[in-house]
């Protein structure tokens, strides 16, 4: 009975694979033989084959045994057996990392609005003195086989006081196939080159103007997104997310609708060994928005679309970036606005409004010792033209484009401490000439994620 | 049930084998060594992505969008481990890695994972510099390890593509015999290393020293993973006077101007061996790595 089934699918076997011999005269009883050799060569491979699956299912037990079991070195000191011991209620515990930031802040001017904008409050230029600004704390950690979560706590400080607030809380899949991700919580939402970056990871030590004026330091919203890295020889990712459309620019969700969307697309690759480079488009459309700006006193109804382009390159002598590098980056912003805005501190009223502001950032930042690296920045801002009933508003730029021009200097002792210096000049208003000096440190304890290019 | 399991095993090869061409496995190898090995032991049969050069430091690479490219089609993944990639690999991992090169998968092989580690540390503290709790991640320059990861490797490569299970076991068996009888070369030639003593700029070269029983006496980095500094190198100067010291070792991706400052002032030849493939001019394959690096080492230690 198994010979006859054996028979009939050698049989097919070697007609699909082989035709020319299904040609020849068979002979039944060689045939028979060259069966029973197959069947045995095919048995003793799933023997090895089954050898081999307990070998390795056992090398990966003892893998991750010796993970846990730290051995120690021949020869070295060999601590007592009871270190050994594992507490097993600790070892699943996430990763936790710390990030210390503080800042010494010193402004020439008392003011610093920008002409034309109505902005968030962490677009403010921060307060004078001495702060704790974007301390962080993240638990990170895998959920189980398929997602990972991570949660971002940080201290901002506006008004003279200091907030506690959810920065990020998400989780993402780790093992979708076909360069497939999916992240769903509050997170920074992929949109140019720095908005899903913390600030820990600037090359600055404040965010350039269009990022304040346009995303407040960073659109972080509740909700989803997709996204595909695709099969192509250089790199390539689209992606998109729905969201509450409560942060900035987004405001006054009810949660009951998708308040706003996001889409992107990247493309990227080296040139040679020594450069990398990244380009990108992405938008983030918010519908029926109620935003509040200008601590409360402009507020803007209606529905608000940003383009912005981005482009990083990076350059290092044989690709080693360890002792020497050249970063370039820009990011280009557009704003189409259509709705009102209601100015109450000019006592504007409700005012119909439908125009657009752009504006846009060029950094480069040079590390010419492995410790040491410079950097310049120049920040542009454009705002719309104005209706008459907005005249002597927040959005009336009064014939001034804003502008900041800035540079620092950092010293990473190691890659988890840095202390910077920063000297801005920053022109936000007619009237304004702000020469400002920030010095910071930014310290990381305990885990420290990968940073993405 | 034998019989079954022979049926669907020809069933399975059924399928294969008439489609005749088995797309080649992609190897996504971190590192030129790594690489090297995946062609000894793949053969034509696998198509080889090395993520960095010689001259480049792994530590310090960016999750850089070539690399996200590459492993979006990598359907195994060959690195050092033991934190060396860290810096990078787990974002390129979450972002474009598939379900088949997850860490703990068939597909995920970090070579440092199956052999004895060097410098494990039981205490850590990042007041000790950038230093791997894990051990000593520089796994390769130690060319009995080769034969023990191959072995790992030819069943990975088993394992994802059963049909050319024998070419992987013959390119294994015939790797290991060549090994073997370069590793006794190898071991004659470097006999008169033992016991001398080197400097190092980091602790690159643990598994190198370790097989031919040298010293590492002294590292030109103050800490693991901090530059070298002025006050350092003096005090090096100093203690290092009088002692027997044959070489300054540098790796290609290691910045050479402190051993230089050091050689100049010493006389202890700055030896730029070639620490993996395209490190140097003549170092084409593994076994030229060695090769080379045996006759640098004897010819300083004459």
């Amino acid at each position: 009975m198994s010979n006859k089934l054996l028979l009939a699918a050698s049989a097919v076997a070697l007609l699909t694979t082989s035709p020319a011999f299904a040609a020849e005269d068979v002979n039944l009883e060689s045939l028979h033989a060259e069966i029973q050799a197959m069947r045995q060569a095919y048995e003793s491979k799933i023997e090895q084959l089954e050898q081999k699956v307990e070998t390795l299912s056992a090398q990966q037990s003892q893998t991750a045994a010796q993970v846990t079991a730290i051995e120690p070195a021949a020869g070295e000191n060999v601590p007592p057996a009871t270190s050994k011991r594992r507490v097993s209620d600790n070892s699943f515990n996430p990763e936790i990392g710390v990030i210390l930031q503080g800042k010494y802040q010193s402004f020439s001017e008392t003011e610093g609005e920008f002409a034309g904008f109505a902005i968030g409050e962490e677009a403010e230029r921060g307060q004078e003195g001495f702060g704790i600004d974007e301390t962080e704390l993240n638990f990170s950690a895998s959920v189980d086989n398929l997602f990972r979560g991570s949660a971002t706590i940080a201290l901002h400080e506006h008004g003279g006081g200091t907030e506690v607030e959810i920065e990020e809380a998400y989780v993402e899949t780790m093992a979708l196939p076909h360069g497939l991700n999916a992240k769903a919580g509050r997170f920074f939402s992929e949109l140019g080159y720095l908005n899903s970056h913390h600030a820990h990871a600037d090359d600055f030590a404040d965010r350039p103007l269009p990022n304040r004026a346009f995303l407040d330091g960073n659109y972080g919203d509740d909700g989803v997104q997709i996204s595909a890295v695709l099969p192509t020889d250089f790199y390539s990712e689209i992606g998109g997310g729905v969201f509450r459309g409560n942060d900035f620019p987004g405001g006054g969700a009810d949660g009951n609708d998708i308040g706003s969307w996001t889409a992107y697309g990247r493309v990227g690759g080296d040139m040679g060994d020594n450069a990398s480079w990244r380009l990108g488009l992405s938008t983030l459309q918010v519908d029926g928005a109620e935003r509040s700006a200008n601590e409360g006193a402009v507020t803007f109804n209606g529905d608000s679309s940003l383009y912005i382009a981005d482009a990083r390159l990076t350059y290092a002598p044989t690709g080693n970036a360890k002792d020497q590098e050249i970063i370039l980056q820009g990011e280009y912003f557009y704003r189409d606005e259509d709705g009102t805005y209601n100015d109450t501190d000019a006592g504007t009223g409700i005012v119909a409004y439908d125009d657009n502001q752009s504006g846009w950032y060029a950094q480069g930042v040079y590390k010419f010792h492995p410790q040491w690296r410079v950097g310049t920045r120049y920040s542009q801002l454009y705002a719309g033209g104005v209706p008459a009933g907005l005249a002597g508003s927040a959005l009336d730029d009064e014939g001034h484009d804003p502008w900041a021009a800035s540079a620092m200097i950092d010293w990473s002792n190691s890659e988890f401490s840095r202390v910077r210096a920063q000297f801005n000049r920053e022109e936000l208003s007619g009237d304004n000439e702000d020469n400002q000096i920030i010095l910071q440190y930014i310290m990381s304890l305990g885990a420290h994620g990968a940073h993405p290019f | 049930m034998r019989f079954f399991s022979l049926l669907i095993a020809v069933a399975g090869l059924l399928c294969a084998a008439p489609s005749g061409a088995f797309a080649k496995i992609n190897v996504f190898a971190c590192t030129p060594e790594w690489a090297a090995l995946s062609k000894e032991i793949g053969g034509d049969l696998v198509d080889v992505y090395t993520a960095t050069t010689a001259h480049q430091d792994v530590h310090h690479m960016r999750a850089k969008p070539s690399l996200l490219a590459a492993m979006r089609k990598a359907d195994l993944v060959f690195c050092s481990g033991a934190s060396l990639e860290s810096g990078w690999l787990p974002i390129l991992l979450q972002k474009a890695g598939g379900p088949n090169v997850q860490q703990n998968t068939i597909g995920w092989l970090m070579a440092s994972d199956f052999v004895q580690k060097l410098e494990v540390m039981e205490h850590v503290d990042r007041s000790m510099g950038h230093i791997h709790p894990e051990g000593n991640p520089h796994v390769h320059l130690n060319p009995h390890n080769i034969p023990v990861i191959a072995e790992v490797l030819s069943e990975r490569l088993f394992l994802i593509d059963m049909n050319n299970a024998d070419a992987y076991e013959a390119n294994l068996s015939s790797f290991k015999s060549k090994w073997e009888k370069a590793i006794a070369e190898w071991e004659e030639r470097g006999a008169a290393l033992k016991g001398r003593n080197v400097v190092v700029y980091h602790k690159s070269w643990s598994y190198l020293t370790d097989w031919l029983g040298m010293n590492i006496v002294a590292s030109l980095e103050p800490k693991p993973g901090l530059p070298p500094t002025t006050a350092h190198l003096e005090s090096l100067l100093q203690s290092l006077k009088g002692k027997e010291i044959d070489a300054i070792l540098i790796a290609p991706f290691e910045n050479e101007d402190a051993a230089l400052w050091l050689s100049e002032r010493t006389d202890i030849p700055a030896l730029h061996l070639p620490y993996t493939i395209g490190g140097s001019d003549n170092a084409d394959t593994l076994k030229d790595v060695f090769d080379e690096t045996l006759s640098m080492l004897t010819k300083a230690t004459p």
